[in-house]
């Protein structure tokens, strides 16, 4: 492998790189969804129940209610947005306090309550959005609680957050559209026009075409992964570690893109292939999405040794100690890829030649 | 319009989609890999709090609480409810001491004592704190008089939630007609580019014939597809017609939108990009499905909600012809847009 070589032809993919299709996909998809997810999902995915409220008096429960970390609450101005809200599933439970709700309820006078509640919403979120209320009403009733509590936790395990479990997957995302998708279609673009057989009569060889392609490819995805981090502020104790994380990670992603670019003849090949195996490099995410599943399944995806380190620096405060095991096996994994790529390059001197 | 042609064309397609061993043995493992989805979900949702409580004398109260959404259990000793906690058995463990009752009767507050793990979502705790908090009220007497109207809106799923498997089923069913949809566009995209169609066309091989033959294509491989995919993962146990039906106008709606991306499409590439744009919205619907209230009306207005929504009614709560007819009067109307449309756009392309 020539350096020189590969060094022209990184700069030659870094200036036609960004005009194809390929490259905008990979760069924005990831942010995009990234965006969304944390913008949109992150407050949807909540496992807090939903309360929706009209309020046809001026009743000191809805600024009870605001502040309740227990729930979420939303206001609606008519009973019609109400209902609507709770067909749908929007809010758990609707109630509509009526005008002098609270002077009632001090007075110790039968107060009526109207409340609907959505036929979907799970046994526990309507216990939760019950006792909140009822609990509520006994602060405005000016009733004391008879009993202390004293709240003791045991173990070390942490609550996971739908914003945390969907990190793996857009991180994921992140390094392997990129790390994938731009060396093998760059490759299979060069096979299509038949540009690789002028290349490699050329003191160019097949690996110096391949490594800039690789390089490339390497450079986006470790890029994007950063900027997917940050979005997410999960840059936080360990950036080197992370960066470290990434590269290999990229490094594997970019071995799948270069083996798939020198097998697959067309771009439709590719997309088949990505539409079934994707799940493969998905599956540790979706894994990590649903505890339910046993979590021993996620290792069976060669991604997971990549994801299980990430998670375990950004969500559980880990350091080298924690993830070395799976880092060398993560390591393992690219090496086996290179030799891998080193088999296909046979295959590509056949077609080369 | 003749059928033997078109018969013939088709069957060209196909040999040419599994002559490519590679492109069969890929559609075989997608169907796989989806059915695998599937069945790695949850298949139960557990919608239970599950309390354990240690009441070293009788404390009626709690019992009385055994209600939908509370699960009541008893421990021998405050080791053993701790212990339970650990394992995960109850989300909390409640001891109660052994001098509550006279605390309560001397006007003095009793100290209860909760256990809980340490991942325990927060809205979890606070809620089994205020149920403590509720359960020493009623033992006191200290009833709330409020008189409360309930009325469930929908079907009242309490004890028969409908699990995750179930709701991300319509979700993959119309992701396997969507995927369909960059073949065939991508199909129609090379005879185009290739010439391969003013090839045909001077054969006798009209341009009516050859959306049809392209249109049969695309519809029998996403529909086949969709139709296996529902029938092993048990979504066609209840009324299976309209779930065919269903099944069949989404991969023609599909085929339709094909039509546009191919006409609006140069290259491989350019499938992609419109693709993409174009079919992207069509997953968000399903969101729709696996979180309901995760979107608003507006929903209504993309082609693909009116295929999940059926999906999800029929295979999940057992909806009948009544129940969904208005959802496919509207996509046989866009079906016969989006084809008409693709048509027109392929027409003047081809021109």
């Amino acid at each position: 492998m020539n350096i020189r070589n590969t060094g022209i032809l990184l700069s030659k993919e870094i200036i036609q790189g960004p005009k194809g299709f390929i490259f905008i996909w990979a760069l924005v998809m990831p942010i995009l969804i990234s965006f969304v997810f944390s913008v949109v999902f992150g407050t949807l995915f909540s496992e807090k129940p939903k309360l929706g409220v009209i309020d046809e008096g001026d009743s000191q429960l809805v600024q009870s209610l605001i502040e309740h970390d227990s729930i979420i609450y939303r206001e609606y101005d008519s009973e019609t947005e109400l209902k609507e809200a709770v067909e749908t599933g929007s809010v758990n439970m609707g109630i509509i306090l009526p005008d002098g709700f609270d002077t009632a309820l001090r007075q110790g006078n039968t107060t009526e309550l109207k409340a609907y509640i959505f036929g979907e919403s799970l046994a526990k979120d309507r216990i939760i959005v019950a006792v909140v209320i009822g609990d509520l009403l006994r602060e405005i009733a000016g009733q004391e609680a008879p009993v202390e509590i004293e709240s003791i936790f045991l173990g070390d395990e942490e609550s996971i957050p739908w914003s945390d479990r969907l990190l793996p997957f857009i991180v994921l995302m992140a390094v392997f559209l990129g790390g994938v998708f731009v060396p093998a279609t760059s490759f299979i673009t060069e096979k299509e026009k038949r540009t690789l057989d002028a290349v490699i009569v050329t003191p160019t060889s097949i690996q110096d075409v391949l490594a800039s392609k690789g390089m490339f490819g390497l450079i986006l995805s470790v890029f994007i992964g950063i900027v997917v981090l940050l979005l997410n502020q999960a840059f936080g104790a360990h950036p080197l570690l992370l960066v470290m994380l990434l590269i290999l990670g990229a490094i594997m992603a970019v071995e799948v893109g270069l083996i798939c670019g020198v097998f697959f003849k067309d771009f439709s090949t590719l997309f088949a292939v990505w539409k079934s195996g994707g799940i493969l490099l998905f599956g540790p995410a979706i894994v990590y999405m649903f505890p339910q599943i046993p979590q021993w399944i996620g290792r069976i995806f060669p991604t997971y040794y990549l994801i299980n380190p990430i998670v375990t620096v950004t969500q559980r405060g880990g350091s080298w100690p924690d993830i070395a095991t799976n880092v060398f096996i993560l390591i393992g994994i690219d090496v086996i890829l290179v030799g891998l790529i080193l088999l296909s390059l046979r295959k590509t001197r056949k077609l080369a030649g | 319009m003749n059928w033997r042609i078109i018969r013939a064309l088709v069957s060209k397609d196909y040999s040419l989609f599994f002559r490519n061993r590679f492109y069969s043995i890929v559609t075989v493992l997608g169907i796989v890999f989806y059915i695998a989805v599937y069945f790695w979900m949850p298949k139960s949702v557990d919608e239970s709090l599950s309390i354990g409580f240690y009441t070293p004398v009788p404390f009626p109260t709690i019992e009385q609480a055994d209600e939908e959404g509370l699960e009541i259990h008893f421990a021998d000793s405050q080791e053993e409810l701790k212990d339970a906690v650990i394992e995960g058995d109850y989300i909390a463990g409640i001891a109660f001491p052994a001098d509550m009752k006279e605390t309560l009767m001397a006007g003095g507050k009793p100290k209860v004592t909760a256990y809980f793990t340490s991942d325990v979502p927060l809205e979890y705790k606070d809620a089994i704190e205020l149920l403590i908090k509720e359960l020493i009220y009623e033992r006191t007497g200290q009833e709330l008089d409020i008189a409360v109207k309930e009325e469930i809106l929908g079907p009242d799923m309490l004890g028969m939630q409908i699990p995750p498997r179930d709701r991300i089923r319509p979700m993959l069913a119309v992701l396997l007609l969507i995927f369909e949809t960059f073949g065939l566009a991508s199909l129609v995209t090379e005879e185009v580019e290739r010439r391969t169609i003013q090839a045909l066309l001077v054969t006798p091989v009209s341009i009516t014939g050859f959306f049809i033959s392209k249109g049969i294509t695309g519809v029998s491989l996403a529909f086949i597809q969709a139709v296996l995919f529902m029938g092993v993962t048990g979504g066609m146990n209840n009324q299976p017609l309209i779930i065919i039906t269903t099944l069949f106008l989404g991969a023609v709606m599909v085929t339709g939108i094909g039509f546009i991306i191919a006409a609006l499409s140069k290259d491989f590439m350019s499938v992609l990009a419109w693709g993409m744009v174009t079919l992207i919205p069509m997953f968000i619907p399903s969101f729709g499905v696996m979180f309901p209230g995760a979107v608003t009306g507006w929903i209504k207005y993309i082609p693909s909600y009116y295929l999940i929504d059926t999906v999800h009614r029929v295979a999940n709560f057992g909806a009948g012809w009544s129940d969904i007819w208005t959802n496919l009067l509207v996509v046989v109307i866009l079906d016969l847009v989006f084809i008409w449309i693709g048509i027109m756009l392929l027409r003047r392309k081809t021109r």
